[in-house]
């Protein structure tokens, strides 16, 4: 056999991995009876075939991680008939929050998944997550308020300015930004004369038709919170309800 | 079968190739974690255009090369002839691979000549699906398939390529499918 005659090893590698047209891969087969050398290597690629499927076999499908298996399951929460349209995110997250909760939250936040309860269980918990904190309560403090303006400002795409709550003896200790499901939400402390500390939860992100101010619940831990078009708003405190009242009033006229 | 419901079935070969590409259970896992939230959050801005696995593969084909330039991990750029060279432990039988040597040799592979091969081995997938895939073209997975056989062959013990050492690492003519 002649080099011109031999079968090169790109047209093998066509023909092993099934590349090459029906009637070319018909000829090289007939041409490889004479082809000691072709044959050894189509051989050798397909132990290596072999021995690769071998090493990494497949994995039983039984055996998914948890946590794969938690994505697909928020997932599917997700995906309820009722949830469609504007509220479908709403709903997911709600049910996410919860499901981090671990029902903690759930014997006063549900049933009713619904966006307004997704702030109020988010800002519970940042309050929560923050209040207690003796040495980094707030990540700017009040002082540098013209800087925290502009930077929550521009991380959460509005004109974000803390209410001033100082007719209820609240003043504020400073701000932070927290993440959300739906992307970063502000997050201002305030404190009292006695260190009696509340916040002020704000998602840049409403819904048209409810306006009312709603209540929640963790605990001592209350909340009022309320839904604007473009704004979505909790106070937090462990304080009697009606000076909350008062204080998420006072908020929500300085924010409009 | 919604799309939901085929990101589940997917995920046991999105393990095992991810598994074989990553060499490490743990980060293997972490890909096809990332590739899953991707995949669910993405799922209603996704058009349908083909098989939704195919479209999985191709989220976490794209994170891992992320990944890889992020961080790149020495070792993989060795030449060949630089290596010590130690011979398969089972001799004569030409079938037969010994899997640790594969493994290492694996190993060795260039990041994106271990994709290429990984995606047409594991699977059984069409060479075009593959190409398709890894969103190169068939002339690119057929040169990357050659190198990363012909490496395999040398690192895993066996004699040189029987005709022309050198020729694997040419850059193989387009074929028609």
């Amino acid at each position: 056999m002649t080099d011109a005659n031999r079968l090169t090893e790109d047209d093998l590698i066509a023909y092993f991995e099934g590349a090459m047209p029906a009637d070319a891969a018909a000829d090289l087969a007939a041409r490889l009876a004479d082809d000691p050398d072709a044959r050894a290597m189509l051989a050798g690629w397909a132990a290596q075939n072999t021995a690769l499927a071998a090493l990494y076999p497949a994995l039983p499908g039984d055996a998914v991680p948890q946590a794969m298996a938690d994505v697909m399951a928020r997932a599917r929460a997700d995906e309820v008939p009722v949830a469609r349209g504007a509220w479908r995110m709403a709903a997911s997250v709600a049910i996410l929050a919860v499901g981090l909760a671990g029902g903690w939250f759930a014997r006063d936040l549900m049933p009713g998944a619904t966006r307004a309860q997704n702030v109020a269980v988010a800002a519970l918990q940042a309050h929560q997550t923050f209040v207690g904190e003796v040495k980094h309560p707030v990540e700017v403090l009040a002082s540098d308020a013209e800087q925290m303006n502009t930077w929550m400002s521009k991380r959460l795409g509005r004109d974000m300015r803390p209410p001033d709550l100082a007719a209820s003896g609240f003043t504020l200790l400073g701000g932070r930004i927290v993440p959300s499901a739906t992307g970063p939400a502000g997050f201002y402390m305030y404190e009292d004369a006695a260190g009696q500390r509340i916040t002020l939860y704000i998602l840049p992100d409403g819904a048209a038709g409810s306006r009312s101010f709603q209540f929640a619940q963790d605990g001592a831990t209350q909340s009022i919170y309320w839904l604007d078009e473009n704004l979505s708003c909790a106070v937090v405190g462990d304080i009697p309800r009606d000076v909350l009242r008062t204080i998420a009033v006072s908020a929500y006229d300085q924010l409009i | 079968m919604g799309v939901l419901d085929e990101i589940e079935a997917a995920i046991p070969a999105l393990r095992r190739y991810a598994h074989a590409l990553v060499r490490d259970g743990q980060r293997a896992d972490d890909l096809v974690q990332d590739c899953l939230e991707r995949a669910v959050a993405k799922r209603h801005a996704w058009r349908g255009d083909g098989p939704v696995q195919a479209w999985l593969f191709r989220i976490l084909i794209n994170r891992h090369r992320d990944l890889i330039r992020a961080a790149p991990r020495p070792g993989h750029l060795v030449a060949v002839e630089d290596l010590p060279h130690e011979p398969a432990t089972i001799g004569g039988q030409e079938a037969h691979l010994d899997l640790r040597d594969l493994h290492d040799a694996m190993g060795r592979l260039p990041p994106d000549q271990r994709e290429a091969l990984l995606m047409v081995v594991l699977g059984g997938r069409s060479f075009a699906q593959a190409a398709a895939i890894l969103e190169i073209p068939k002339g690119t997975l057929m040169s990357r398939i050659a190198r990363a056989r012909a490496t395999l062959r040398v690192l895993t013990g066996r004699s040189a390529d029987p005709r022309s050492p050198g020729k694997a690492a040419g850059q193989p003519r387009n074929v028609e499918t």
